[in-house]
């Protein structure tokens, strides 16, 4: 009927229902079915005026009118009408809506998704007006209905909905979904698809999940079990296909490549066209059937990769697999006994003799294989923390116990040690600054590795004394830094040895000026001398071995400095430390010397070559007579003074011991006019090591017991075997200690009344 | 929606006389304001919208009110149950405009119903409210012209089903 004629008609009668509903049906047709005409004012506002006028007619049917059902109103008080009206609007919705079910199945696939949003289209605006023009009822009678609690009642918008969805949908929506997955399958096999109409499926379907106890809210039921479900079933089947096959005729290399195009496709699809729900479920459908079931392979393959450096394939896996839950756990473990082996090849390749084996090419081997990896990690495997972990578990294991260590665990710590010297010292070899930072913080590197690291301590604070009291050290600045590096890595208890004995070198220097001064004002004419005042407990010095009885000049200069420094600080012992003295003499009665040699000597050669002044030969016993040195020093100072030609000995040959007898050379020549002959003999420096490694079984001992004891003070009370745990804790930092050294310990302590042992397997802190 | 965004439209009443009123003012009726919506601007700008249940003076009076009330928000649902709970008091210029007939006191509540303008609504029935507060049922039956048509007996059982609510 065209809007002029519906125009036209006459306003239905107030309260008969036929009558209205007639007038009502025939304008709710124009709007469902002809929404392109429009409606005029007139109708419009005839139709509401109908509906209003049906509801607020009640006096006539009123309370005793049981034909029109609504009887129990009079328990309401004022009871509303609109009953009538709300079932045949959802009376005519459902036939409208057979119709249209009807309808649809002259179409299927795309025509039919085609037919499904046009005519949801037309359904929806349609909806919209009636629910504007039955507004009169909404406000009233389906506000009350709904109020009281009443079920399956909406307001109409609503009731459109679940018609639709109770009558339409109910038949229509299993091929409607069919024909959506069919075209994703069109698209996800390369064509190109109208992909809006999916995205309009979408919609409809949202819009259809109405809470069913509360209209006013929607939810996503309808969209998960009509559209996501049978969505992500076909998307897992046909990525399972494709995937089999693919992995049958390609290499996984390019497996990989495929699933993350895939992944990415998939994830540009729910931003297109899909509803973000779906984002997470889809994703997680896809990393199962494209990475989970296919990990074994993937994993596999992980070794060649690595064997081959194969960084951006890696990279890939580590992505795929980090999708999916423990993806990446069996790669961290391969990933871990790749390097330890990588590790352990690296120190084999240098370790051939051990004993030779200069330290910087440890290191370096060390570093190698640690900073290839480290990238490794970084690059491929977005600098994980477990990963990162795992090469930390690596480089422990194959810095602290490889093929070098094999001759002694602690043979890591002192190499590392002895690099940081050589870096250290003085050298030919000038290093620049920037460059020697870089190779301190590579060592640190190292070190952060090390067990063991009161041997590095250990070692450090003797080669560094050696360079303090040496003064070969290459530079302040480089060893403070170093030492900063080390407190920052193992606390100030650490370093706090290495720093005393660094201000004692400050010290001393002040002390030297003043002692200069103090010479000057007597007027007495000293030697040009130098002292450092060392610490007793903080330098890994011990007093000299042997005797030693120094020649008068020096004697006379050390017995002044005495006098001087215990004036200052009374009460204090100095002890001689001659094995660290040196000084330069001059050789003036050599022949054919163009100018006086100088040489640089150790306080026992000068006491020696003194004894030359007196008379030109001197056997082996006045020698050992009148310096008072025992063989072991004597022997080695002469042994050098002899080699470098500067005494004879006869009988020729002879090895320094009783029965030589020493000539001064008068034929002296050297091609240098400064000649160092205190040069440390290579005995001496093995037996360094070897003493610093007994000491080190003692110091551990120490640190034990005072770690024992400083837990028992803080918890006065405690299990046997909680202690031995928390010790193995807080030493953990310096050294991995043995659970039989902690136990000993504790008898110890218990023996020294330190501990008691109580009942219960406790034992007690006693004060 | 059209660019012509219309300013004005015409209101017709039963009696066929029109009235012109702003867009906004003519909006305060959710019945114009969704029918503005539904059919478009064009629509209402050439053709009067037909109001076919209020009389003219009935109309202007509406008009009148909405005129004065053009700037009021339109409160949320939930906040406009609140306030309507607590509030009896109805402001000056309401209560001189409810200052009519009862006659037409009704028309305008029933006009407010019908073209959905609950601000209006509300101050009408409140207005009635006030008429009832403190009266007696005689008094409120002499008031609104009721002529009582329960027995004794209807009347006893409704006064003792109400008793709880008596003050006493």
């Amino acid at each position: 009927m065209a809007p002029a004629a519906m125009s036209g008609m006459p306003h239905p009668v107030r309260d008969d229902i036929e009558n209205t509903w007639t007038y009502l049906q025939t304008g709710i047709s124009h709007i469902m079915l002809k929404p392109q005409e429009g409606l005029d004012l007139k109708t419009y506002m005839g139709i509401y005026t109908a509906v209003h006028n049906f509801c607020t007619s009640q006096k006539a049917v009123g309370f005793n009118n049981p034909a029109t059902n609504i009887t129990s109103g009079a328990h309401r008080g004022a009871h509303l009408l609109g009953e009538d009206l709300y079932k045949r609007l959802s009376n005519y919705l459902n036939d409208h809506l057979k119709q249209v079910v009807t309808e649809s199945k002259a179409h299927t696939d795309e025509a039919l998704l085609a037919f499904y949003i046009r005519e949801w289209h037309r359904y929806t605006v349609a909806a919209k007006y009636i629910h504007h023009l039955f507004r009169y009822l909404n406000r009233h009678w389906v506000k009350r209905e709904m109020d009281e609690g009443k079920k399956n009642i909406y307001d109409v918008y609503t009731l459109h909905l679940v018609r639709w969805r109770d009558v339409l949908f109910k038949e229509v929506s299993a091929k409607v979904m069919s024909a959506v997955l069919k075209l994703v399958e069109k698209q996800r096999n390369g064509e190109t698809i109208e992909y809006n109409q999916i995205k309009q499926v979408v919609d409809s379907f949202v819009s259809l999940g109405l809470d069913e106890g509360d209209s006013s809210k929607t939810t996503l039921d309808v969209y998960r079990f009509h559209f996501e479900k049978p969505f992500l079933e076909e998307t897992k089947i046909f990525y399972q296909n494709e995937s089999k096959q693919f992995v049958a005729e390609n290499s996984v290399v390019e497996y990989m490549k495929k699933a993350e195009a895939r992944l990415e496709e998939e994830e540009e699809r729910v931003k297109i066209y899909l509803h973000p729900d779906i984002g997470l479920p889809l994703k997680k459908a896809c990393n199962q059937v494209l990475i989970a079931e296919h990990s074994n392979i993937l994993r596999d393959e992980f070794q060649v990769l690595l064997d081959n450096d194969r960084e951006e394939d890696m990279a890939r896996m580590y992505s795929l697999l980090s999708r999916i839950p423990d993806g990446l756990d069996p790669l961290r473990s391969k990933f871990e006994a790749h390097v330890r082996k990588a590790g352990l090849a690296a120190v084999a390749k240098v370790a051939s003799d051990a004993d030779k084996l200069e330290p910087k090419v440890y290191v370096d081997a060390l570093l190698e294989i640690h900073t290839q990896y480290q990238g490794l990690v970084k690059r491929a495997f977005t600098d994980e923390p477990e990963f990162t972990r795992s090469l930390d578990n690596a480089c422990r294991e194959f810095v602290n116990r490889n093929e070098v260590c094999k001759s002694g665990s602690n043979k890591s710590p002192e190499l590392l040690a002895k690099y940081t010297d050589i870096l250290l010292r003085k050298s030919s070899t000038g290093v620049e600054e920037t460059e020697l930072e870089n190779t301190l913080t590579q060592i640190m590197t190292v070190f952060k590795y090390i067990e063991d690291k009161d041997v590095f301590q250990k070692f450090y604070s003797r080669m560094l004394a050696r360079r303090l009291v040496h003064s070969n050290s290459s530079s302040d600045d480089a060893e403070t830094s170093m030492i900063s590096k080390l407190k920052e890595a193992c606390g100030f208890e650490y370093t706090n040895k290495l720093q005393r004995m660094f201000q004692d070198m400050q010290i001393s220097k002040d002390l030297n000026n003043g002692f200069k001064e103090h010479v000057q004002s007597l007027g007495t004419k000293g030697l040009d001398s130098s002292y450092s005042i060392l610490g007793t407990g903080f330098w890994p010095l011990t007093a000299p071995g042997t005797t030693f009885n120094p020649p008068e000049e020096i004697s006379a200069d050390c017995d002044r400095f005495a006098r001087f420094y215990r004036n200052k600080h009374e009460g204090r012992k100095l002890t001689w430390l001659w094995q660290l003295c040196k000084g330069e003499v001059k050789a003036n009665y050599i022949r054919n010397a163009k100018m006086p040699y100088t040489f640089q000597v150790s306080i026992y050669q000068m006491a020696i070559l003194l004894l030359f002044n007196e008379k030109d030969k001197n056997t082996y016993d006045e020698i050992s007579s009148t310096t008072q040195l025992n063989s072991e020093s004597l022997d080695p100072s002469l042994g050098i003074l002899v080699k470098a030609k500067v005494l004879n000995v006869s009988p020729d040959g002879e090895k320094a011991g009783p029965g030589a007898t020493y000539a001064l050379n008068y034929d002296f020549k050297n091609k240098k006019f400064r000649v160092n002959l205190n040069v440390g003999m290579k005995s001496e420096t093995k037996q360094e090591e070897v003493e610093t490694n007994k000491t080190i079984e003692e110091d551990r001992k120490l640190l034990l017991q005072s770690a024992i004891v400083r837990i028992m003070k803080a918890r006065k009370r405690m299990k046997h075997q909680q202690l031995v745990s928390e010790t193995i804790n807080q030493i953990r930092q310096r050294f991995v200690p043995k659970v039989g050294d902690i136990k000993k310990c504790i008898e110890i302590l218990l023996d020294k009344e330190y501990l008691e042992r109580l009942d219960d397997d406790d034992l007690g802190y006693l004060a | 929606m059209s660019d012509t965004k219309a300013t004005q439209v015409t209101l017709q009443s039963n009696d066929l006389t029109t009235i012109k009123v702003d867009r906004a003012v003519a909006e305060r009726s959710m019945l114009i304001k969704n029918l503005i919506e539904d059919l478009g601007d064009e629509a209402v700008a050439t053709e009067a919208i037909p109001i076919p249940n209020v009389n003219d003076p009935v109309l202007r009076k509406v008009v009148e009110w909405c005129e004065k009330h053009r700037g009021d928000s339109i409160q949320s649902a939930e906040e406009e149950s609140e306030t309507r709970k607590k509030m009896t008091e109805i402001d000056e210029w309401d209560q001189k405009f409810m200052q009519v007939d009862q006659e037409m006191l009704f028309e305008i509540i029933l006009a407010a119903n019908y073209l959905d303008i609950k601000a209006l609504l509300d101050v009408g029935c409140k207005t009635v409210a006030n008429m009832i507060k403190g009266k007696s049922p005689e008094e409120i039956r002499k008031t609104f012209n009721i002529t009582n048509d329960f027995t004794p007996e209807e009347e006893e059982q409704i006064r003792r089903e109400n008793e709880w609510a008596e003050d006493r």
